[in-house]
This record gives structure tokens, sequence and C-alpha cells, in this order.
């Protein structure tokens, strides 16, 4: 499967070349989910982002103690991604993420042998990295926008 | 490469979480567009940021026309 064509219409790979996509493509590995089918859990350890190529997933966060029940703070589609904040800090995920639509196709992208593209090649490393705080940006425009 | 429309999508009147796409084309107000199992009529589009690259940030308000 080519994947170029689709990794250039994902914002975190804005900028980069025909050859640097292929060198972030020789990463990817693809997995198919169903509806319900669980990408992250909120606290465990994050090694891989994922790129949503084709359908929904919802976004999911604890509540807090005391508060309602779970809800989903967002839906993702097409050219979204998932679980890129291990990719800056490490962390453990944020919250849960489950696919929602039938089927739910993601390219998994393992975040130790991409920081060490981005280390190797620093244009790219510079690109990606201010992508993904675009990312985290609008995701946040997104949540003020929605009241919540 | 044609432009890239990354939008965001609030639904009005309900509690509901919201969407996040890219789409080829842009919304238009009027159209029907689709969020996971449920269709929604768009209410207003407007820009969320300055283009950036091959990128259009737009900001698309919706009101469900249907349920799952």
């Amino acid at each position: 499967m080519d994947l170029l064509p689709l990794l250039q219409k994902v914002e975190l790979f804005d900028g980069l070349s025909p050859d640097e996509l292929q060198a972030v493509a020789d990463l990817c590995s693809e997995q198919i989910l169903h509806a319900g089918d669980t990408v992250t859990r909120q606290g465990e350890a994050g090694n891989e982002m994922y790129v949503i190529c084709e359908g929904w997933v919802e976004v999911i966060p604890n509540p807090p103690p005391g508060g309602a029940g779970p809800r989903a703070v967002v839906n993702l589609g097409r050219g979204q991604l998932i679980g890129e904040m291990t990719l800056v800090d490490y962390g453990p995920r944020s919250a849960s993420v489950r696919a929602i639509s039938e089927p739910t196709v993601l390219q998994a992208i393992d975040r130790d042998r991409f920081t060490e593209l981005c280390e190797h090649d620093f244009r790219l490393g510079y690109l990606v990295m201010r992508n993904m705080a675009a990312d985290l940006s609008f995701k946040l425009r997104h949540r003020n926008l929605t009241g919540r | 490469m044609a432009p890239v429309y990354k939008v965001s999508y609030v639904v009005a009147g309900e509690e509901h979480p919201g969407a996040i796409l890219n789409a080829d084309q842009p919304p238009r107000v009027g159209d029907q567009v689709r969020l996971g199992s449920r269709e929604f009529v768009v209410l207003e589009v407007v820009d969320l940021l300055p283009a950036r690259g091959d990128f259009r940030f737009l900001h698309a308000t919706l009101r469900p026309i249907s349920k799952a």
C-alpha cells in the first residue's frame, strides 16, 4: 500500500519532502479495528502514536472523582492523530480512545523509532515538532469552542 | 497538492463532543455531514486559523437532523 498520498494529507507531516515522507511511511504499521475496540487506555504507558486513515474514534478521559460518568470529549476522524502526546512528554496515556466505526483503520508509528528519525534529520524533526504543536493547539481551540 | 481542510465541528443545542476531521472539500452552510453514525446540517462555517502550507483550518457549527 502506498502510504505517501495518505501521509501527505496529515498535518503532522506538512512540509516534508517525498523522501522524508517515505522514511515516515517505513515506520508505519496498519491496524484494522472494529467498533468498540480500544486503541489506548488512560494511565497506561504508550509507545506508539496513531494516524487515523479511515473511520472514527472517540476520546474519553476518566471523569474526576465524584464527577459524572465518563463521556467523550471529542470524536476524531480521518487524518487526525492519537497518542501524539507520548512523543513529546513520554507520559502515560492522557485518555482512553475507542474505535466507533466499522472498520477503523490506523497507522501505528513506534515512538522510539520516530524520535530516532527526528534526531537524525533535524529538518524533519523541526517540521514534525512544529506541526505537532499546531495540532495540539487546534485541539485546544476545538475544546474551547465546544464550551467544555 | 489540493488543499486539505482540517475542520473543527461543534454541535449546537445538545451534549455532543464535536469532531475533528480532515476533508477534501470545505463544508458549506446547508450541507449535510455525517459524523460517526449521525447526520447533521451545517449552520455556519468560519476560518479558525490562517492557512499554512496545503492546510486550511475551519470551524463549523452543526445542528443534528437525525438520531442513531
